[in-house]
């Protein structure tokens, strides 16, 4: 999808980029506030347009981070702004459409928890359907509450796949820890923590490689037990 | 605790608050079948252990943690009932006075804990609660009849 992107985005990024000077940083905020000029029109019941500006602003916020890839500028606090202002453009426009009455109050802040959440373990989990302000585009076919029921519902599902997928990851450094099953779960866990530690210090990937660790043998305990 | 012991504290709960339809299905899916991460693991076991009865193995999964009321509670207020996350609390108090380790709030935290009355036998413990869960089941089936 990515690959896509940068390849259908590149004269707008080049254009942005070489013509007017842009950082991908300046992009990530000018798609913000597009989107926050969306969720004004949205509240004031310009649907229609509101839509509009959001759309634009999802152009936009594909483009940051495929100029930043283009251009070698990808870094890990361009990424953490990206999600911080994504994040924060979806508050407004579901906000927007309770302010608008277009759905129950209680709706839209359940749809954003569910992002929320979601957004808390997809990057460890990799696992994002992308479900969010796009489903309010058919908004014209379906009623805005039952995108809303979606929203919530695929997000809040995603989060739990995604907790599940963590475990998992998680369960395969426990089996390749191996020792007494009976501190497995703490010793996984302190191996975690040290390597993090260690990676912090030499700014090494944050994963341990899996051979690092001795083959799972439950049958010979290890010191640990 | 074991699915039967589960299923006997569920079963209670449900005849207790006499739930129906939805929500008695709500209580058994959050008191019992939460309890489905197992199979999950099952891979996971057969890949690191094989066919061999390994006591001890590390089944669980945030699925069953109280990491899960993250999710459960904002699930209970679309659905305008608090029956999971009463019959996931009572599974997961269940859960935690077995002494394996758990982790409550992976991935958030690393915190590791072997629950609550750990220097009691485990089997004691498990027998006690399903004799005393099985005379109230039937206890309170008797009175309702």
């Amino acid at each position: 999808m990515k690959k896509l992107a940068d390849t259908l985005g590149r004269p707008l990024v080049r254009l942005l980029r070489e013509r007017l000077g842009l950082s991908p940083g300046q992009v990530t905020w000018t798609a913000f506030w597009l989107s926050a000029a969306a969720a004004v029109a949205i509240a004031d019941r310009h649907v229609g347009s509101g839509l509009v500006l959001m759309a634009l602003g999802q152009i936009l916020d594909g483009l940051d981070g495929a100029m930043a890839r283009q251009y070698q500028l990808a870094s890990e606090e361009g990424h953490r702004l990206d999600t911080l202002l994504d994040r924060a453009a979806e508050i407004l426009i579901f906000l927007a459409f309770a302010i608008a009455e277009l759905v129950p109050l209680g709706h839209a802040l359940l749809a954003i928890a569910a992002v929320l959440l979601l957004t808390t373990v997809c990057d460890r989990s990799g696992l994002d359907p992308g479900m969010k302000r796009f489903a309010l585009y058919f908004g014209a076919w379906i009623p805005y509450p039952t995108l809303f029921a979606a929203i919530f519902g695929v997000n809040l599902a995603a989060y739990v796949v995604g907790l599940l997928i963590i475990d998992c990851q998680f369960q395969v450094r426990m089996d390749q820890l191996g020792g007494d099953l009976d501190t497995v779960a703490s010793r996984a866990v302190a191996g975690e923590k040290s390597y993090q530690l260690s990676a912090t210090s030499h700014q090494s990937p944050r994963k341990p490689p899996p051979d690092s660790l001795p083959a799972f043998n439950p049958g010979t305990p290890t010191a640990d037990s | 605790m074991k699915i039967f012991t589960h299923i006997l504290a569920t079963t209670l709960g449900v005849q207790a608050l006499d739930l129906h339809g939805r929500d008695a299905a709500l209580a058994y899916g959050f008191g019992v079948a939460v309890d489905i991460d197992h199979a999950l693991k099952a891979p996971f076991y057969l890949r690191a252990v094989g066919l061999r009865d390994q006591r001890g193995y590390y089944w669980r999964s945030s699925l069953q943690e109280p990491v899960a009321f993250l999710w459960i509670a904002p699930l209970c207020l679309w659905l305008g009932t608090a029956v999971p996350l009463l019959f996931f609390a009572i599974h997961l108090l269940m859960d935690y006075s077995v002494s394996f380790e758990k982790m409550p709030f992976y991935p958030y935290s690393g915190w590791v804990t072997r629950g609550w009355l750990v220097n009691v036998p485990d089997n004691l413990k498990e027998a006690v609660l399903f004799v005393a869960l099985l005379v109230a089941n039937v206890a309170l089936w008797m009175a309702r009849r």
